[in-house]
């Protein structure tokens, strides 16, 4: 019995062993804000994600290195795509298909191409990538099969348009061998509410470790006053703007009375 | 420099936006129009939603109108039983198209509809305001006296039942063409952002036959209130009223309207019609070169539903 237990104990003593031999590959990420406020003056703006991915022996161009992806993502939107065609001559809104609960801004950076990151099977399930996000359609809709694709490039390419969804491959740098940085740019037309930046630590082609942290996105002060105003007092509201209407036109007609 | 609009939801040039409502401010002063019907496609040509375009344009309505009523006010040029019947038109119209306006956008038309309205309306009525004063013009060169108004001439309109008088319009005339008018008005204004006061000054005089001295001040009156009621309407139905755009707007919109008021003063009536009618057509065709020239991109999408809906 004595000797079973020594046995056990040795055992448990050599894993753990081997355990700790095992290199840690942590991976720590830190944004260099986690609020964006709107104000008046908003144009949009940057987020600094910096991170460490401890112990790691990162060779650039090893195909069986570490290498990493970060994902910034916003609040869920339902978004209509509608194509034109020619009907009785004009130009109209036809076919319509609508993608839903798909992220609000999409960007996603990564130190080598996302092709060669990992399977697509893998990228499809984490979302990494343009070609990879969940664009899930709702069942009613006129358009068919065969243009299905035609729609999903065009929406994408609508958000990339509008600065929305962006893929910056290779756009991780490596401050050294284990510290990294990445800068995400926000547009001035982001959608308030809370995103999520998530960081996956990759190597030979599986998802070694992984982060996420969230990042608030909010009007503020005056913005975000009238905002509320408007969606929660929407008489007050709206009686205010005819207020302050007809006191600016009636201001005009006396400082520029002429009879 | 840049400013962000809390309803739009984007930054915007506020110089810009100040600038046209300044140039669009000069144009209503100087033809004594509203000018919503050149602001609000000005305002979509320049990247500002449709919907945000429209409810802020009838805000800004409300402005310019306000100024020129009280001064009208003060002339005793407005008949009030007259303006207060074509308001209670006007605001039933307004409501109908802040709903009309909703179901469209859900359904994806909307830009659609407020295109072909343009085209349609910008059209007829331009179309007659320059075959008016085109004539006006010839008959003036050929020295030929035009026909005064007979004081009993009637049309079909005065043959209605549920007849009312009123006395500052020396008219005795149905209530029907004149709330059908006030409605077809609102209703219009709500939905494609315009006060409507080139079709309400025609129709008073044309149809109802309002002394031209009474029909300006008259009209703007039902304006103002019309389009105060939708600026209501739209902040409760779309929220879409933009309060920081509509303020810019305005600013610009009383400043240049007085520039161009002044401007008016030197011109002739004709002309000015003219010049007008030259404009109207102009804002139609380029709406209806939207509709017929194949776009530039087939896609579009709007959120219907979660952040930024």
């Amino acid at each position: 019995m004595r000797r079973l237990l020594t046995v056990l104990v040795s055992l448990l003593m050599v894993t753990g062993a081997f355990a700790q031999s095992q290199p840690n590959r942590d991976l720590v990420t830190s944004l260099s804000s986690d609020l964006i406020s709107i104000q008046s003056n908003f144009t949009g703006t940057e987020i600094v994600i910096f991170g460490q991915a401890s112990n790691i022996e990162r060779q650039p161009d090893n195909r069986n290195g570490y290498e990493l992806a970060i994902v910034v993502e916003g609040p869920p939107q339902d978004i209509t795509t509608r194509r034109k065609g020619r009907f009785l001559g004009v130009w109209v809104n036809r076919e319509a298909e609508r993608f839903q609960s798909v992220p609000s801004f999409y960007a996603v950076a990564s130190t080598i191409d996302i092709g060669r990151m990992a399977d697509r099977t893998l990228l499809d399930e984490l979302g990494i990538g343009l070609n990879h996000i969940n664009l899930a359609v709702s069942g009613v809709s006129n358009v068919a099969l065969a243009d299905r694709d035609d729609f999903r490039r065009a929406f994408v390419r609508l958000r990339e348009e509008s600065g929305l969804y962006s893929e910056q491959e290779t756009s991780i740098l490596f401050l050294t061998d284990t510290m990294f940085r990445t800068n995400i740019l926000l547009p001035a037309n982001i959608p308030v509410g809370v995103y999520k930046v998530k960081s996956f630590l990759f190597f030979n082609g599986e998802v070694v470790a992984r982060t996420e942290q969230s990042l608030a996105v909010a009007k503020t002060g005056f913005e975000e006053f009238t905002f509320r105003l408007a969606q929660d007092y929407a008489l007050v509201y709206g009686l205010m703007a005819i207020a302050l209407a007809m006191f600016t036109g009636w201001l005009a007609g006396v400082i520029f009375r002429r009879d | 420099m840049q400013l962000y609009l809390p309803i739009a939801e984007i930054p915007v040039n506020i110089f810009v936006i100040f600038g046209m409502g300044g140039a669009v401010g000069f144009l209503s002063g100087l033809f004594g129009i509203g000018g919503g019907f050149l602001l609000t496609p000005l305002l979509i040509f320049s990247g500002i939603p449709p919907a945000v375009s429209v409810a802020t344009v009838t805000t800004q309505v409300v402005a310019s109108s306000s100024s020129a009523v009280v001064t009208y006010w003060r002339r005793k040029a407005i008949d009030l039983k007259l303006a207060t019947i074509l308001l209670a038109g006007g605001i039933f119209g307004s409501l109908i198209g802040v709903i009309l306006f909703q179901v469209l956008e859900s359904v994806g038309q909307l830009d659609l509809v407020i295109s072909l309205s343009y085209v349609t309306f910008l059209g007829a009525i331009g179309g007659l305001m320059l075959y008016e004063s085109v004539r006006a013009i010839r008959r003036r060169r050929s020295g030929v006296a035009p026909k005064a108004r007979r004081p009993g001439q009637h049309n079909w309109i005065h043959g209605l039942p549920l007849k009312v008088r009123f006395r500052r319009s020396k008219l005795y005339v149905s209530v029907i063409p004149v709330v059908g008018l006030g409605a077809i008005i609102g209703f219009l204004g709500t939905v494609l952002g315009i006060g409507g006061g080139f079709m309400m000054v025609p129709a008073l005089i044309y149809l109802l036959r309002v002394p031209t001295n009474i029909v300006i001040g008259t009209s703007l009156f039902q304006i103002l209130f019309t389009m105060a009621a939708a600026t209501v309407f739209h902040s409760i139905g779309t929220k879409t009223v933009d309060i920081v755009l509509a303020m810019t707007l305005m600013i610009g919109g009383v400043i240049g309207a007085q520039f161009g008021a002044r401007m008016g003063q030197n011109l002739r009536g004709e002309q000015l019609r003219l010049l007008l009618a030259l404009l109207v057509l102009l804002v139609g065709l380029r709406f209806a070169v939207d509709l017929l020239v194949t776009p530039e991109d087939l896609y579009s999408i709007a959120i219907v539903k979660g952040a930024g809906a």
